[in-house]
């Protein structure tokens, strides 16, 4: 029986004792300060929360903590200051992706796995690949035009 | 409130299971949600869980010596639709489900036990006589999951029991039908589902069968109905759909919107049963493929 849960969140090892029903995004946010994880729905619905896990996308706020023994976590905090995530990032400021802001966090994780396995994928593909994350305010095409523009400019990065 | 586990052995869990009746999850994908509480709190339960996504034991997809395929319950979405051992219908209902991130959280076993009649696999697996392996200290069962679930959220899982796995025999359809209606394409929960198979041999359909989801309090296959088509030649089967649509419409239950439902179904069970009047190209009827 684990008595701890222990995992990494952006390479650092993390050590949990308690509840494992713990949300994962609540260990995220209120202890480790990462605070770029956003709760929308909170049922998993918005994706707004997502984060990868092990190299797939994941919502944290329907993930309990539990479930988290040995894995790697990369939350927006994890990869935006790569080069794949500093070319997500530019993308979605040249693109005019953002408007309020609240959904980007999720879509830039949702884009990073989408281009780290199909690194030229095509609109349909995209529009799939964000179909898990909600935005209220763009009308989601200058998303979908800006992570176009990270597969283009990022090439090789993606490769 | 119960107290939670994180099991790290099948033995562990199968003696939290006997001892503490802990109630397994999986991904979570139903318990975070059902038992959520809001921001900042653990969802609460009044039950144990453990939570048994480590144990690997619970885990891959084989095929067997018998051409049956045997998924592990811990097998996610994804990995169900990824994958080739698969059956059509199955991968097919499993690439519908939820959108990216649910699809690699939501696992075959938890949306089994979690005895939705709106649930995604249940449907198709139900359609191809699947059965559900379950594993106590008193050693392995097996029932079809039609006989499993037993109604809305009510299954025959005994509270020493887990599922095992889920084991679907081999088939060979001529042709194939899926389809899902739901309020948006990506994580919308079933208004309405229904598989539907059949087999022509020299003129003659040797196998039909259909199943319909969120239309009852479980899944709803009509042996009765389905013995209207099987051993009739294609050619008599334009003047035996009327009956054979009423005999179905007979055998569902849908409790909200029963006239829409009712409607809808006997419109995809038409348009299936035309294609195979018609002599349609073998193969999947309705959809793009996957």
């Amino acid at each position: 029986m684990l008595k701890s849960i222990t995992f990494y969140v952006n390479d650092s090892r993390v050590v949990f004792s308690g509840n494992p029903l713990t949300r994962l995004i609540d260990i995220l946010r209120d202890e480790l300060g990462l605070t770029g994880v956003k709760e929308g729905c909170g049922e998993g619905e918005c994706g707004a929360c997502s984060v990868i896990k092990d190299g797939k996308l994941v919502t944290s706020c329907i993930l309990p903590v539990g479930a988290c023994e040995g894995s790697h976590i990369y939350t927006i905090e994890g990869i935006r200051d790569t080069d794949k995530g500093k070319c997500l990032v530019d993308a979605f400021r040249d693109g005019g992706a953002v408007q309020c802001g609240f959904c980007i966090p999720g879509m830039v994780m949702a884009a990073y796995v989408l281009l780290s396995e199909n690194p030229s994928p095509d609109e349909n593909t995209i529009r799939k690949a964000i179909s898990g994350n909600i935005c209220r305010c763009t009308g989601y095409d200058l998303i979908v035009e800006s992570i176009r523009l990270a597969a283009e400019r990022g090439g090789d990065l993606w490769v | 409130m119960g107290v939670n586990y994180v099991p790290e052995t099948l033995e562990e869990a199968l003696l939290l299971r006997k001892a503490e009746k802990a109630v397994p999850l999986a991904g979570g994908t139903d318990i975070m949600v059902q038992h959520r509480r809001g921001l900042g709190l653990a969802p609460q339960p009044d039950f144990p869980v453990m939570i048994i996504s480590g144990l690997n034991e619970l885990r891959g997809i084989k095929k067997l010596d018998d051409g049956s395929v045997e998924i592990g319950a811990l097998s996610t979405a994804a990995e169900i639709a990824a994958s080739e051992l698969v059956p059509w219908h199955v991968r097919k209902a499993a690439s519908g489900m939820g959108a990216i991130s649910l699809r690699n959280s939501a696992t075959i076993g938890g949306n089994i036990g979690n005895g939705s009649p709106k649930g995604d696999l249940p449907q198709p697996l139900i359609l191809l006589d699947a059965e559900v392996v379950l594993l106590s200290f008193d050693g392995e069962r097996r029932m079809l999951l039609d006989e499993f679930i037993i109604g809305a959220k009510k299954t025959a899982l005994r509270d020493d029991e887990i599922i095992k796995s889920v084991i679907i025999p081999p088939h060979e359809f001529t042709y194939s039908y899926y389809r899902k209606i739901g309020m948006r394409r990506a994580n919308a929960i079933s208004k309405l589902s229904l598989s539907a198979a059949c087999t022509v041999k020299d003129g003659v359909i040797s196998d039909f069968r259909a199943s319909s989801g969120a239309a009852g309090p479980k899944v709803i296959r009509s042996r009765e109905a389905e013995s209207m088509i099987t051993r009739k030649p294609v050619a008599e089967l334009e003047d035996i759909v009327p009956d054979f649509l009423a005999a179905w419409d007979h055998a569902i239950s849908p409790h909200a919107m029963p006239k829409y439902r009712r409607n809808t179904t006997a419109r995809m069970l038409t348009e299936f049963l035309e294609a195979v009047i018609n002599g349609a190209e073998p193969g999947i009827i309705g959809q793009e493929a996957l």
